[in-house]
């Protein structure tokens, strides 16, 4: 009966799959056409999957182990079942591996069961919660079945009673396993996530055959010359279809929402509910279904959309709010630990560039702080007149005058921010220190644009970023230091979309460069502990984690690092302009990563960001003074030893008071 | 952006200037060696500029001939060629941070001394004597003009060639420039005087002179007054007229501005207001001045807050800021700005030490903070942690002498404890704030306060210490600063009494506090001539009282320094406070319901009587050494100070030594009494080691 019924049973359950992919194809396709190879995509597939993937997943041990034996077990019983059960090919190893790959298969969903015991509030629960049952009675019933296939048992074992129990089993594992894979159940994330990788809207994040791919954090420019083109998404439907086929991949392990800065901070953001969001939208509904944690604040089912119709309600309630959009520090820490490679920060700067262009809608300060960028080239709205105040006893070179220099200081609006000053006349005190041939823009500097940027304003982004690119095209330089992490990420990120290529540095990065070349020597350190902040900027946008501590290094610092920290830094919550949108949450996330600083009672946090120093130095009663790596550095400065006199000489009278 | 204003660069002439902030021309009595800037000098300007002052303005009063004698008030001398190495090293010492420096040039004409060093014969337009020096002088012949507008020239010429950034010619506080503008002193019938233009020959022919020497790229600046306040000197038009011929010149780079004259005591105390004055009582003054011309205006009097400052460039009243005392008082008031620490500036409370000292020929120094102008000893601005053990430090005594200690030993990153009987710290000063016109003093005790608490020192007000309690907390070290009290026991006729119904007499201390009721018919018996006895004075006569003021020295407030006095002269004469000279307090009975002073001349020994209900005796402070003679003997010290090294500022050689028992040291009036100054510095020359 059995040879009769599980042919027909695996033909029916892959026909009703591939209508279910038919289906779901057909739900991506509403989002926009994107440039995409698909052919190359492909064949690219397995190696992001093996690879790249994993090398995300492998961060959790033993869920990497349960992931490869679960999936491997199933995606090998699946192409076998179809040949010995489907095809009847049962004869010699095949029948064997069968029973190998459900059996692994097995003992891989008995750990996702484990899992699901006392399962972490991050992780889904609904239909989640069935699915290590789901995988059991898949893999049970096919090993089961195999049984008699390969004579372990005889042919006729059991009643037919015991053959419709088996099936009836089967007809449950194969419902989830195929069947639901298409159609909407939690292995979605398989087909959709396999998909994903293939069609991944940034293709050079993936390694290749020749090497690493590259992080690739820059947003993607808007082109607003295209009348045709919305001006960021106002609808589900307004999303690349490959953008939407990313949803779709979410397997909701929540790592996002865990790691979330603005959810711990009770904001109401969870980067795994808008992800849901955005599938619920795609397929229209409401959010009713959704079995994981809300957006702090908001309850579930109060909300829903569909693919033509607003994410954000201009009044009332849509999809989305508004204030989840504007919660995000856009630190990237939900889409470095995204097992799926979702881009979560790309579509929320995607919906922020419709409420900001469209609806002129930028919550709080933003709208102000536009206008001053607009109106005076920097966010703070001061004369641009003033950008070189703070170096009026510097004199500082100028391109203006030289035309040219091995290194062009770019100094950011910290130009204008007292507390800044002394981290920029720290770095030029240190790099007249190592003899740096420097020369800054002064007054023909403009902002980057990254505040604009993040903040949806597409529009006053370009405008700031081309006058930038015409500027620096007058004059001719090796490559651009500055101590500000989102000058050097608009700089060497973002810029090259607009057709300027630069070579740039964050000054930890140069600054290592300089003591490595022997160009700078420090006296050893005499304070206390030191912890390192790594700016997210710096960090998870540009993998720089070594350089800062190098130098700390150098300093004679040991570094006592907090828990969260390297890729899993912990954000300041001074990214994304969210310092300017001000979303209230519970507590403040600049008050919770200075409680990481303290629990490991360092006196000081080094840092290496203009905006990470204002967020941790505005927190009231804070353990530790926080101080940027130029200022450690320039204070440690002494001259060089005795055969090379001549310079320090120089060095002694060039070096101008850091106040 | 805050701050903006006074963070605005400007341009003087050809020189960035990075802010808006000037010390301004004082004299600073430091360059003793025959005028020569000294080591002193440098380390007191180049802790301005460390500290992110803009432009410093040095030597007020820095002379140009030698018929100017720089010696009363060492100045600085530059009739001589000799001077420009010294420049050098303080051009550098202050360029070296940033900052930009130029210095004041004059002649002082009349107004000075002549009896000393050379034996000068001064010279003046008309030979009209000087009162505030109590100075003779000769008629000016027409050489000698000529020879000092070359001696300015070549003066220019020496600041320039010591890499300087310019000179100001100093044309108030009638020096000889304006000795020639003023019709009160000028009385010339030749081409020196008379019309306006003869009048203002002398100080064009020196400003041409100076700028033919010293060409173009070199600030060269004038400052003027802004009203002589003398209904026969120069008004606040005639000074707008002055400015604005002179600015048409194009040779000027910029004006500061001084409200009032200055040849007369009360016209003097103008010109540093104390504390009796509203903040920059002069502004108008100067702005009147900014109106007519184009140059720049700086303007100093009493601008002393950040926020002050920075209100009054915002206004446009004037372009830039003299902080000159602000300075003095806190040489890093630009840096805390800009580390965000402006509750951490020690705010200058126009105390006037440092003036009132200065017209005494002696070195500025300031009230409250004893290391500013001994930067040069190795008196550090910034305390640093220690880097030996950790000790535990009680004070006691919460008065300027125990909170600097208390702050000293906190900075230093001991564990301190202090104590003060009363329930506010301040001692001594929180009285003298009593006084009308006298409550700024309570500036100095606020900074503490905020001080202490930031470093977080354990203060227990309200708390007398004894014995046992100190030594129960088991200190490393322990320094008393308890103060004394009033010695009103001297002479037994005047009949004090520990209990007060009985006492005849009453204390300066107990009337400020409000601890007496104030009588209605008073007689102050003052010994010391300090402020205690003329601010008891003004604050009975304040209260309704008829106050008389009678002392045996030379006249009340005698003791009070030059730009003082006069602010008490001016609130006692209103009251009609009677103050009588020459007479001491013999005796004190009572008669009824009435007390009766008898008083005795000092030079006839005649006696008099005074009918009164209240007699008030200031006769000084009397040290408290009981807490110090309790401990003495259980301290490893026995609580002697090394004096060597404390005035060598070298740590005292105990503080290395080994030893269970505590070290005990006392400094203030416990000891003896002195002044605000005096318990602040040994508290800092002591407790910087510690």
């Amino acid at each position: 009966m059995l040879d009769t019924l599980l042919p027909i049973l695996i033909a029916a359950s892959l026909a009703l799959a591939v209508i279910g992919a038919w289906r779901r194809v057909r739900l991506w396709r509403q989002g926009r056409s994107a440039p995409v190879d698909l052919l190359k995509g492909l064949a690219a597939m397995p190696r992001r999957y093996l690879v790249d993937l994993h090398h995300v997943v492998a961060r959790d041990k033993v869920m990497s182990n349960t992931h490869v034996a679960t999936a491997g077990g199933f995606v090998a019983a699946a192409v076998l079942m179809v040949l010995v059960h489907g095809l009847g090919l049962a004869q010699g190893v095949l029948g064997w591996a069968l029973l190998a790959a459900s059996a692994t298969m097995f003992a891989g969903s008995c750990f996702v069961a484990r899992r699901r015991r006392n399962p972490p509030a991050r992780l889904s629960k609904g239909p989640w919660m069935r699915l290590p049952k789901s995988l059991m009675a898949f893999s049970l019933s096919i090993f089961a079945i195999t049984l008699p296939a390969v004579g372990l048992l005889p042919e006729d074992f059991g009643s037919w009673i015991l053959a419709l129990a088996l099936c009836t089993v089967l007809v449950w594992g194969l419902g989830e396993m195929v069947f639901g894979m298409t159609w909407g159940g939690p292995m979605k994330h398989a087909f959709a996530g396999a998909l994903h990788l293939a069609f991944h809207r940034r293709a050079e994040r993936f390694s290749t055959k020749g090497g690493e791919g590259n992080r690739s954090t820059g947003l993607k420019a808007l082109n607003l010359d295209d009348r045709d083109a919305p001006l960021g998404v106002e609808t589900p439907s307004d999303f690349t279809w490959n953008q939407l086929l990313g949803f779709d991949a979410c397997v909701q392990c929540g790592r996002c929402e865990a790691v979330c800065p603005a959810f711990a901070a009770g904001q109401p953001l969870n980067p795994k509910k808008l992800i849901q969001d955005m599938v619920v939208g795609m397929a229209g509904g409401s959010d009713a279904h959704y079995a994981g944690s809300p957006y702090p604040g908001k309850p579930v089912g109060e909300h829903e959309g569909s693919a033509d119709g607003p994410i954000v309600a201009r009044e009332g309630k849509a999809l989305v709010d508004a204030d989840t959009l504007w919660s995000c520090t856009t630190c990237r820490a939900c889409v470095e630990e995204c097992p799926m490679m979702i881009e979560h920060v790309d579509a929320i700067v995607d919906m922020r560039r419709f409420l900001t262009l469209e609806h002129g809608n930028t919550p709080n300060k933003g709208a102000e702080v536009l206008d001053n960028l607009i109106a005076t080239d920097n966010p703070g709205g001061f004369d641009p007149g003033a950008r070189m105040h703070w170096a009026a006893d510097l004199e500082l070179p100028l391109m203006r005058d030289l035309q040219q220099a091995e290194v062009l200081l770019w100094l950011g609006d910290g130009a204008y921010d007292m507390r800044n000053q002394r981290t920029l006349r720290s770095l030029v005190k240190v790099l007249r220190a190592a003899d740096v041939d420097f020369a800054v823009l002064g007054d023909e500097e403009r902002d980057s644009g990254d505040v604009a940027r993040r903040l949806g304003d597409e529009a006053t982004f370009q405008s700031l970023a081309k006058r930038n690119i015409a500027t620096l095209s007058k004059y001719r330089f090796k490559r651009i230091v500055t101590c500000d992490p989102h000058s050097f990420h608009v700089l060497g990120n973002e810029y090259g979309e607009l057709g300027g290529d630069y070579e740039v540095r964050h000054h930890s990065t140069f600054i290592a460069e300089l003591y490595d070349a022997g160009r700078l020597h420090f006296k050893p350190w005499k304070g206390g502990s030191v912890t390192y902040h790594d700016p997210c900027y710096l960090g998870r946008y540009n993998g720089e984690f070594e350089a800062p501590r190098n130098v700390l290094r150098a300093l004679g610092i040991e570094v006592a690092e907090m828990e969260r920290s390297g890729f899993r830094s912990r954000c300041c919550g001074g990214g994304g302009g969210a310092p300017i949108t001000d979303i209230p949450g519970k507590q403040r996330i600049p008050d919770m990563r200075m409680g990481d600083v303290r629990e490991t009672g360092a006196e000081l946090v080094a840092v290496g960001c203009p905006q990470c120093t204002a967020m941790l130095e505005g927190v009231v009663d804070a353990s530790a003074e926080v101080r940027d790596i130029a200022e450690l550095v320039a204070d440690a400065l002494i001259a060089a030893p005795a055969s090379t006199g001549e310079r320090s000489q120089t060095q002694e009278a060039q070096a101008a008071e850091v106040l | 952006m805050a701050f903006d204003a006074i963070f605005q660069p400007i341009q003087i002439g050809n020189l960035t200037i990075r802010n808006r902030v000037v010390s301004t021309a004082h004299a600073e009595v430091h360059a003793t060696d025959g005028g020569m800037t000294t080591d002193r000098y440098v380390k007191y300007y180049e802790e301005k500029a460390k500290g992110g002052c803009g432009l410093c303005i040095c030597g007020g009063s820095s002379v140009v001939s030698i018929d100017s004698p720089q010696g009363w008030w060492s100045s600085v001398n530059l009739s001589t060629d000799r001077i420009i190495p010294h420049f050098q090293n303080l051009a550098d010492a202050v360029h070296k941070h940033g900052g930009k420096i130029m210095i004041q040039i004059t002649h002082m004409g009349r107004r000075s001394r002549w009896d000393g060093f050379d034996w000068p014969t001064l010279v003046s337009p008309s030979g009209i004597r000087e009162p505030v020096h109590r100075s003779t002088c000769k008629t000016i012949e027409e050489e000698e003009i000529w020879r000092i507008i070359g001696d300015f020239a070549q003066a220019a010429r020496r600041a320039k060639e010591g890499g300087l950034d310019g000179v100001e010619l100093s044309a108030v506080h009638q020096h000889l420039v304006d000795q020639f503008w003023s019709p009160r002193v000028n009385k010339r019938t030749d081409q020196w005087g008379g019309s306006f233009e003869n009048r203002m020959r002398f100080g064009m022919e020196v400003l041409k002179a100076v700028r033919a020497e010293v060409g173009d790229d070199f600030v060269v600046g004038m400052r003027i007054c802004g009203d002589e306040f003398h209904p026969d000197g120069l008004s606040h038009d005639d000074m707008k007229q002055i400015a604005a011929y002179y600015d048409a010149t194009g040779k000027v780079d910029f004006f500061g501005v001084v409200g009032s004259g200055c040849d007369t005591h009360d016209t003097l105390a103008n010109v540093i207001p104390n504390m009796a004055y509203p903040p920059e009582p002069f502004l108008h003054l100067a702005a009147g001045i900014k109106e007519v011309v184009k140059a720049p205006v700086i303007h100093a009097q009493n601008i002393k807050d950040p926020n002050q400052a920075e209100r009054i460039l915002e206004g446009g009243y004037v372009d830039l800021v003299g902080m000159t005392r602000a300075h003095i008082a806190d040489p890093h008031l630009i840096a805390k700005i800009k580390m965000d620490q402006v509750d951490q500036i020690k705010q200058c409370v126009g105390a006037n030490y440092c003036i009132d000292r200065q017209y005494q020929g002696l070195d500025v120094l300031c009230i409250q903070n004893a290391a500013t102008s001994r930067e040069y000893m190795g008196l550090p601005h910034i305390i640093e942690q220690t880097e030996g053990k950790k000790r535990k430090v009680v004070v006691v005594g919460g008065g300027p002498g125990g909170m600097e200690a208390a702050r000293v030993a906190a900075e230093r990153g001991h564990d301190v404890t202090l104590f003060e009987a009363s329930d506010q710290l301040g001692g001594q000063i929180t009285t003298a704030a009593k006084a009308p016109q006298r409550d700024q003093i309570a500036g100095i005790t606020r900074w503490f306060q905020l001080e202490l608490d930031r470093l977080k020192v354990d203060q227990r007000l309200g708390s007398r210490a004894d014995e046992a309690t100190i030594l129960d907390l088991r200190p490393d070290i322990v320094v008393l600063a308890t103060g004394g009290r009033p010695y009103l026991e001297q002479h037994e006729e005047w009949g004090y009494s520990d209990n007060a119904e009985e006492s005849l007499v009453v204390s300066t201390w107990d009337i400020l506090n409000g601890k007496v009721e104030p009588g209605k018919n008073v007689l102050i018996y003052d010994a010391l001539c300090e402020f205690s006895g003329m601010s008891a004075a003004d604050y009975l006569a304040d209260k309704g009282a008829k106050v008389e003021i009678v002392t045996d020295d030379i006249k009340p407030g005698a003791a009070v320094g030059g730009t003082t006095f006069p602010t008490y002269y001016r609130s006692l004469y209103q009251k009609e406070v009677i103050m009588t000279s020459d007479m001491m307090l013999h005796k004190v009975y009572r008669e009824g319901d009435s007390l009766v002073a008898v008083l005795e001349n000092e030079y006839t020994g005649t006696q008099e009587e005074r009918v009164v209900d209240q007699v008030v005796v200031e006769n000084g402070v009397r040290p408290d050494e009981a807490l110090y003679y309790a401990l003495k003997d259980r301290s490893r010290n026995k609580g002697q100070v090394d004096l060597e090294a404390l005035y060598a500022i070298k740590p005292q050689p105990c503080l290395s030594e080994e030893g269970d028992e505590p070290l005990l040291f006392r400094l203030g009036d416990c000891t003896a009494p002195r002044n605000t100054h005096a318990a602040i510095y040994d508290a800092l020359r002591l407790c910087k080691d510690f």
